[in-house]
């Protein structure tokens, strides 16, 4: 069965998807939970909307984990 | 009908690509690119800054005037001091100017497809080269630490990754983390700059790809998401340096006010 999935099936294709889906569901949850939490804090202390600067900071960090999961799919071949 | 969506893809390059070698040491584009926008960018910025006056400055000098005033309240900001602000801000204004003028130009459309020499793109930006962007950091964080050892002397510096007890060998382990998290620092930095910019590049080949005959239209919302992309990666690559320097000058601050 297993032979059979590996001559029929580019498997490096299912490798490149599987890596661009659950590389890009991290950061995306994160990115997510950081403007929540960014917006919650806003409504209650409508002076903390001078951090956006910081929020972008932090998105970034997170965001490095999809990129880099990203640029992996050009190294499978 | 379908040869339009054909499987072959556009030509996506992760890595420079050599175009010729003097002498055994090989030029790649993004060397070639990353020279020129190099001498126009040190030819705009010093006529630039003769241009800045102290009363308002007029024209494209208000651009490095409103730079230079941003980030020296937020270096005076994230360091505690005026002076600090004063002595540092000229390197991290500069490595600012570097990084956002190279994402900027480039996203022009000469770099890619227009000019090739030997079937291989002749132009390629020069952060989206990750021996460029490695540079980049080796200086960024070689500086900091040079700033930091001369703000507070070498033992102090040192004692700041050793802190603790030196007879507790707990303090040997954590201090050895802290120095080999220096070396995370470094490749973040750089990984952070390259893969968005070189994904950037990536994402705005596929769709002008994808486009086909209208690449041109399709490109530009991408296009524009970039020019964004490149001026806040440029914005967090000095953010961060700025909070490293001010984390690691943080011993001696604390000094100062309470002596």
């Amino acid at each position: 069965m297993e032979l059979f999935a590996a001559e029929t099936i580019n498997t490096a294709v299912l490798a490149k998807g599987i890596l661009v889906g659950f590389g890009g569901m991290g950061p995306a949850i994160a990115i997510g939970l950081l403007g929540a939490s960014y917006m919650s804090a806003v409504s209650r202390n409508p002076e903390s909307a001078k951090f956006l600067g910081q929020l972008f900071v932090f998105v970034a960090m997170a965001e490095l984990f999809g990129l880099i999961a990203f640029a992996s799919i050009f190294i499978v071949k | 009908m379908f040869n339009l969506f054909a499987s072959e893809g556009p030509h996506i390059a992760i890595a420079p690509e050599k175009l010729f070698e003097v002498g055994g040491l090989v030029i790649t584009n993004s060397m070639v690119y990353g020279w020129i926008v190099c001498i126009v960018m040190m030819v705009a910025l010093i006529y630039g800054a003769r241009k800045v006056t102290i009363g308002g400055s007029r024209g494209p000098a208000q651009l490095l005037d409103a730079g230079v005033e941003f980030f020296y309240n937020m270096i005076a900001g994230s360091l505690g001091s005026e002076s600090r602000a004063r002595k540092y801000t000229p390197y991290f204004v500069t490595i600012f100017f570097f990084a956002l003028i190279h994402n900027w130009l480039g996203l022009l459309p000469i770099v890619g497809k227009p000019f090739t020499y030997d079937d291989t793109a002749l132009f390629r930006p020069f952060t989206a080269d990750f021996n460029g962007t490695l540079a980049m950091s080796i200086t960024a964080i070689v500086l900091i630490q040079t700033f930091a050892i001369k703000e507070s002397g070498l033992v102090k510096h040192l004692r700041h990754y050793f802190a603790g007890s030196l007879a507790n060998p707990i303090t040997y382990l954590i201090g050895l983390m802290e120095i080999f998290q220096e070396l995370t620092r470094l490749f973040s930095l750089a990984l952070r700059l390259f893969l968005n910019v070189v994904i950037g590049e990536i994402l705005i080949a596929i769709f002008a790809y994808l486009g086909g005959t209208f690449g041109f239209a399709t490109a530009v919302p991408f296009t524009l998401m970039e020019v964004f992309i490149g001026l806040l990666q440029a914005y967090i690559f000095v953010l961060l340096s700025v909070s490293y320097l001010s984390v690691a000058i943080a011993h001696s601050h604390e000094h100062e006010e309470t002596a």
